[in-house]
């Protein structure tokens, strides 16, 4: 079996797939108000994996170049999340958020800017939900463009590995009629694990309590 | 410049050079210039009605192909297609009537036919008044800039089209009832759900339609799985989009799967309002999905499906593991094919809708991408046309490594014997005896010379066995034609490759060989390697396919069933409020309507009990000859007037065997392919012939046997079929025609039914020339009954006859009984043997029993045959759908038993009493 | 004299849409622009404003404390934190601090309860 049994039991998986899911519920709503489409998510899936593992199912998915909007948080569990899409698309998903409001050249110039804000409303609004839905603070970092391989996304060169196993979450995403595509993904350390193991439960409790 | 530029001035009309003169009035010297300016240039009048063309330049008929005198007159719309984006041509005129100015990039069409897409920019001319006077267009081909967006787009095309499909089989699901809906309101906290949601749940419908506490969603959820789906519907409640689960429901000691999938919606402030989705019983679905995996897994077989156009391919988890890829249900074929070794052949082919139709088998070497381990794999799969368009390509893939390294070091040791034979024989000796694969010299008469240890480990026989004797005898019957074609091309100094024949070991058993030979001087030096694993293999994988072709199959059926019962459902209920509501006017549309849709569904189990070869024949003794010439008139009708049609027969033709119904049918079915096959008309000749078939002719049937036949031969002057699609039209789904014309059941049906009829059915071919169908149909011996009593039979003269009736569903025992007493019989309803025992046994008159053949506890024919042992003279009329036993009638059926197939029509059940009983009077 | 409404955001894009939005609803009013809370104070010293709309997340000093210390200064100013961080305590702070919550992404409709809340207000305060 994966790794992920290890740290997750089956139904704290399927907690934490759900609070995911909740959050990027949450961000495709600001997506799609962004750019005034519909945009398509997919399951979350929720893995426990090195970070060359998930560079990997990355990499596999998508060969060429890809461009992330990353936002680190912090609080009782700390991370990364990552907009993630093919460097292709980058221009067609700001033309699609700046819409009217800018001509094709002014766009072209704060390319960067605007993948920024739009990671920063995207990734905020699933991070925040989420956080609300467990009721703990999280920090959020301010949002970096990056540019490059799928394994330089998931490097961190200010950390050291602690044998470099994390917890993996991703999400599938494509705005309707666009060819734009691309992924919403987390990083957790293990430390982190464990402190949201504890969160999770929590909710699990809440939720045998609350429904039904 | 003076004058226009380019051949158009020659063409333009009297009232178009009044035009010019106006526009050129107008526009002053720039006309001109931008006329010879190179650039295709068009000015249309819209002033006159539909905006005509007034003038064209030369750089217009370079561009378009149309020549001056054709465009002008015409609106410009004459250069688009239906492929033109109608967005873009609305808005273009939108822009025109608001600014005068427009320009879009619109798909148009060459006079050649060639699409390419035109750069138009329009501006309009106003008079002194200022309302238009000409648009002036300037027109480019930009085709370049779109050829990658044209890639991308039909990327876009394929997948919404794939997501039709899924919806509309969703939608399907749920119109035909198979699925339930619920809809929670989350501030209400109520949960109202449909009567099927109600019965999956075992929740009272009434009460579920007007609403229940949520935690009735739970009630019935198996313990193991009610926290995960309380997490997941706290996930939709908080807000999350989806929610997809599969979880067991347990009612009355009884478990089924369902699958849940919903949506939640938002009100205007964002928060949750509202929890809804569908439910579907998948507890079939599940246990075939379980043993295909288990098939699968144990095999060590991942599969794979590809559309396409797409850029992935839908795998299976073990054919991640394989490749040494992360498990994942979909991957890129790029990412697929990279593993592949850049030397072999990449696995998914046909990425551009290219790739010849039919079976496909490859063996190739990968790098595996975790270890860069290199690995062999075999991939066997179909390519076959998609119903969206394009091809698919759905198969699996297994690891042969074992196979070929043992293939690899065989090819080394071969060559080392070559050399070493010479060289040493001590070396020679040692590879000899120590080698686990069979090794040996003959010479060349194929006898053996020596052989080594090996033969005695793996086949039981020592040398002393074998020298001296010759190769083959040893080899399975089946495979010794061929295995004396290549000892015969051993002898002509042929080496010898990858044969694979079963040898018969000591003990009787047989072991699959694959045979390397090498003649050399006055010898031939054998290597034989077991593979006896590998054929087993082979043909669990061929079980597994089978498996996935069936379930397949059987979605499908259920998907047009589904859609039947609708119709019958549909049609009774209507009926059924109607009559409720007093108004029985119109009625008969609605029974018409659910009758057609009933005579649908059991003409769908006819031809699949056909393909199957189950259904239940009625054989006897036919005239064949007559029986196509009563055809005629259909048959003229059927092939319309620019086929001719002969029907002829031999003289003195033999009676035949089989089911009247079903050879019309047949021949009906074929005769209707044959019109196909000649769209510009041509000759159909049906004939039928005494023939004696010899075994020789019949080597490809499986239960004809030699002897006399009856033959009917359909032929026609049509288009014929090439060799590659005559191999496979007796194959079951395989068709010519486009998708959605026919299931492609005909040919393989009408294979069944002659093969079930103990004959044997041979086709012949040549493209442009014809196709002629032989169906043989064995011959009667003896007389044909005359059938004319029966006919003249009526139906509706029963006199108090008793009839006991046994049949475990109400609604056709319903149905009998009310047929019975409506004739005038009495009726006396039984619904088990259990019941109609102890009448059958007591003193009561009965003058005829019908029964079901499928009963619970004993059977119709058991039960047929204790009531013979008390009344042996009772009739009995089996009423069956499907009983394996019954589908050989002459077997099933003993003296004054007869047998009529579900579904029947009331007349024709009325018609079958009516003629026993009457025949019991007669005797 | 006009109203002025002061959009602090380190995203132009962001600017962009806020000041769009509010266009739409205050056509009048003056809009002017700051990238962070520096250059926010810097306006705030030299010239009139009578609105400002923050954002949360930026460089140096963040939108709920400038929101904080703005407040100190004017205590009637009608100010608003824009943000995609939802989370209820970013919520329960930006109401401590006397500003109006508003979720990004920024639209016509999530602005108009601010923009016409504030414009009453600085009417009856210049009456």
């Amino acid at each position: 079996m994966s790794a992920h049994t290890i740290f997750l039991e089956e139904l704290e998986r399927d907690a934490l797939t759900e609070l995911v899911n909740i959050g990027v519920s949450r961000a495709a709503s600001s997506l799609r108000k962004m750019v005034g489409e519909q945009v398509l998510l997919s399951v979350p899936a929720v893995e426990v994996m090195t970070r060359e593992g998930a560079a990997v199912l990355i990499r596999e998915r998508e060969s060429g170049e890809l461009v992330a909007v990353r936002q680190d948080f912090q609080g009782v569990f700390s991370g990364r999340a990552l907009l993630i899409f093919p460097e292709t698309n980058s221009m067609a998903l700001v033309h699609a958020v700046t819409g009217g409001a800018l001509s094709v050249d002014e766009a072209a110039e704060m390319e960067n800017e605007a993948l920024a804000e739009t990671g920063n409303v995207v990734l905020n609004s699933c991070l925040a939900t989420m956080a609300n839905m467990l009721q703990q603070p999280l920090t959020m970092s301010l949002p970096e463009v990056l540019r490059g391989d799928g394994a330089s996304l998931f490097t961190l060169s200010d950390e050291n590995a602690d044998g470099g196993v994390v917890l993996f979450l991703y999400i599938n995403f494509a705005i309707n009629d666009r060819d734009i595509r691309g992924y919403i993904a987390m990083l957790m350390d293990l430390p982190s694990l464990q402190a949201l193991k504890t969160l999770i439960n929590d909710f699990i409790e809440r939720v045998a309590g609350d429904v039904g | 410049m003076t004058d226009l530029a380019g051949p158009a001035t020659r063409h333009r009309e009297g009232g178009a050079s009044a035009d010019l003169d106006a526009l050129r009035a107008l526009a002053g010297p720039m006309l001109d210039a931008l006329a010879g300016a190179g650039v295709a240039l068009t000015v249309t009048d819209p002033r006159q009605p539909d905006d005509p063309i007034v003038f064209v330049n030369g750089a217009f008929e370079v561009l378009t192909g149309y020549e001056a005198r054709e465009a002008v007159g015409r609106n410009c719309r004459f250069l688009q297609t239906t492929q033109t984006d109608a967005a873009t041509l609305a808005k273009l005129t939108a822009d025109l009537v608001s600014s005068g100015a427009a320009s879009a990039d619109l798909l148009n069409q060459r006079r050649d036919g060639a699409l390419f897409w035109n750069r138009i920019s329009i501006t309009t001319l106003r008079d002194a008044s200022g309302s238009p006077a000409f648009r002036l267009a300037t027109q480019v081909d930009v085709s370049v800039e779109y050829q990658d967006a044209a890639v991308g787009d039909q990327l876009g095309v394929n997948q919404r089209r794939l997501i039709e499909a899924k919806e509309r089989l969703r939608l399907a699901q749920r119109v035909a009832g198979a699925a339930g809906a619920w809809e929670w309101d989350i501030p209400s906290g109520r949960l109202i759900a449909d009567a099927r949601f109600a019965d999956l749940y075992r929740l009272d419908p009434v009460e579920a339609a007007e609403g229940l506490p949520t935690s009735a969603f739970f009630e019935g959820v198996h313990p193991s799985d009610r926290m995960r789906l309380k997490i997941a519907i706290a996930g939709a409640l908080n807000g999350a989009e989806v929610f997809s689960r599969e979880y067991r429901l347990i009612s009355g000691g009884e478990l089924r799967w369902v699958s849940a999938r919903g949506r939640t919606y938002l009100d205007d402030a964002e928060a949750p309002a509202r929890f809804t989705g569908v439910l579907v019983d998948i507890t079939e679905q599940k246990k075939v999905e379980e043993r295909l995996r288990i098939a699968q897994t144990a095999g060590g077989v991942g599969s794979f499906e590809y559309l396409s156009g797409f850029g992935t391919a839908e795998v299976s988890e073990a054919f991640c593991r394989l490749l040494g890829l992360q498990p994942a249900s979909s991957l890129p074929v790029r990412t697929i094919n990279s593993v592949v070794h850049p030397d072999d052949p990449p696995l998914i082919a046909g990425r551009d809708g290219h790739h010849e139709v039919g079976p496909a088998f490859q063996e190739f070497r990968i790098r595996r991408a975790d270890t860069g381990e290199e690995r062999w794999l075999a991939a066997r799969g179909e390519y076959q046309p998609a119903a969206a368009g394009g091809l698919s390509f759905i198969g699996v893939v297994y690891d042969v490594t074992a196979t070929k390294e043992t293939e690899a070091r065989l090819r080394a040791l071969t060559q080392a014997l070559e050399v070493r034979v010479e060289t040493s024989t001590q070396e020679l000796d040692r590879v000899w005896k120590l080698s686990r694969d069979l090794l040996s010299i003959t010479d060349t008469n194929c006898v053996y010379r020596a052989v080594n240890p090996a033969w005695e480990k793996l086949l039981g026989y020592s040398a002393v066995d074998l020298v001296g004797t010759a190769m083959g005898q040893l080899v399975h019957p089946d495979d010794l034609a061929q295995a004396l074609e290549k000892a015969a091309g051993l002898r002509h100094g042929e080496p010898l490759a990858d044969f694979d024949c079963r040898v018969r070991t000591r003990d009787g058993d047989y072991r699959w060989i694959n045979w390397t030979a090498l003649p050399e001087g006055d010898a031939v030096y054998a290597v034989g390697r077991d593979i006896t694993q590998r054929k087993l293999l082979e043909d669990q994988l061929r079980q597994s396919q089978k498996m996935e072709a069936v379930g397949q199959l059987t979605g499908g059926l259920a998907h047009d069933f589904n859609n039947m019962l609708t119709g019958i459902m549909g049609g009774v209920d209507m009926v059924r409020r109607r009559i409720a509501e007093g108004r029985i006017a119109d009625i008969d549309r609605f029974l018409e309507a659910a009758m057609q849709s009933g005579q649908r569904a059991a003409a769908l189990t006819h031809r699949l009990l056909a393909f199957s070869r189950r259904q239940t024949l009625d054989s006897r003794p036919l005239d064949v000859g007559a029986l196509a010439e009563s055809m005629g008139d259909l048959l003229l009708r059927t092939l319309g007037e620019q086929i001719q049609l002969r029907i002829a027969a031999d003289q003195d033709l033999w009676p035949a065997l089989a089911d009247d119904n079903q050879l019309e049918s047949a021949i009906l079915n074929l005769a209707i392919n044959a019109r196909d096959a000649m769209p510009t008309g041509g000759r159909l000749t049906i004939s039928s012939h005494n023939v004696t078939l010899p075994a020789e002719a019949l080597v490809h049937s499986d239960r004809a046997e030699p002897g006399d036949y009856v033959e009917v031969r359909v032929s026609d002057t049509g288009s014929g079929m090439p060799p590659d699609v005559l191999e496979k039209v007796f194959d079951p789904f395989f068709t010519t025609k486009p998708l959605g014309q026919g299931t492609g059941l005909g040919l393989s049906m009408i294979y069944g039914f002659v093969q079930q009829s103990r004959g044997h059915v041979r086709i012949e071919s040549r493209q442009g020339l014809g196709t002629t169908i032989h169906l043989y149909l064995p011959r009667h011996r003896g007389e044909i009954a005359d059938q004319a009593t029966n006919d003249a039979m009526n139906a509706g003269a029963g006199s108090g006859e008793t009839v006991l009736v046994i049949e475990d569903d109400p609604s056709v025992r319903l149905l009998v009984v009310q047929v019975l007493e409506e004739l005038g019989y009495q009726a006396i309803e039984t619904e088990s043997g259990r019941d109609a025992m102890p009448i059958l046994q007591s003193n009561r008159h009965i003058d005829l029993l019908i029964s079901d053949v499928g009963l619970p506890g004993l059977n119709g024919r058991q039960l047929a045959d204790i009531a013979r042992e008390r009344r042996p003279d009772l009739p009995i009329l089996f009423m069956t759908g499907y009983a394996e036993q019954a589908a050989d009638q002459s077997a099933f059926l003993a003296a004054r038993m007869e047998i009529i197939a579900k579904p029947f029509a009331i007349a024709d059940l009325a018609h079958r009493i009516g003629a026993i009983l009457h025949k019991r009077g007669g005797s | 004299m006009g109203t002025t409404v002061l959009i602090v955001d380190d995203s132009k894009l962001a600017r962009i849409v806020v000041g769009k939005a509010i266009a739409a609803l205050q056509p009048d009013w003056n809009r002017l622009e700051a990238s962070g809370a520096d250059e926010a104070l810097a306006l705030l010293d030299c010239q009139a404003i009578d609105v400002v709309v923050l954002d949360f997340n930026m460089p140096g000093r963040d939108g709920l404390e400038l929101a904080e210390e703005l407040r100190g200064r004017f205590p009637n100013m009608p100010i608003a934190i824009a943000t995609a961080n939802v989370q209820d305590e970013i919520i329960a702070r930006a109401r401590e601090a006397g500003a109006t919550f508003i979720p990004k992404p920024v639209t016509e409709d999530g602005m108009r309860g601010f923009i016409s809340g504030a414009a009453l207000r600085l009417r009856s305060a210049a009456q």
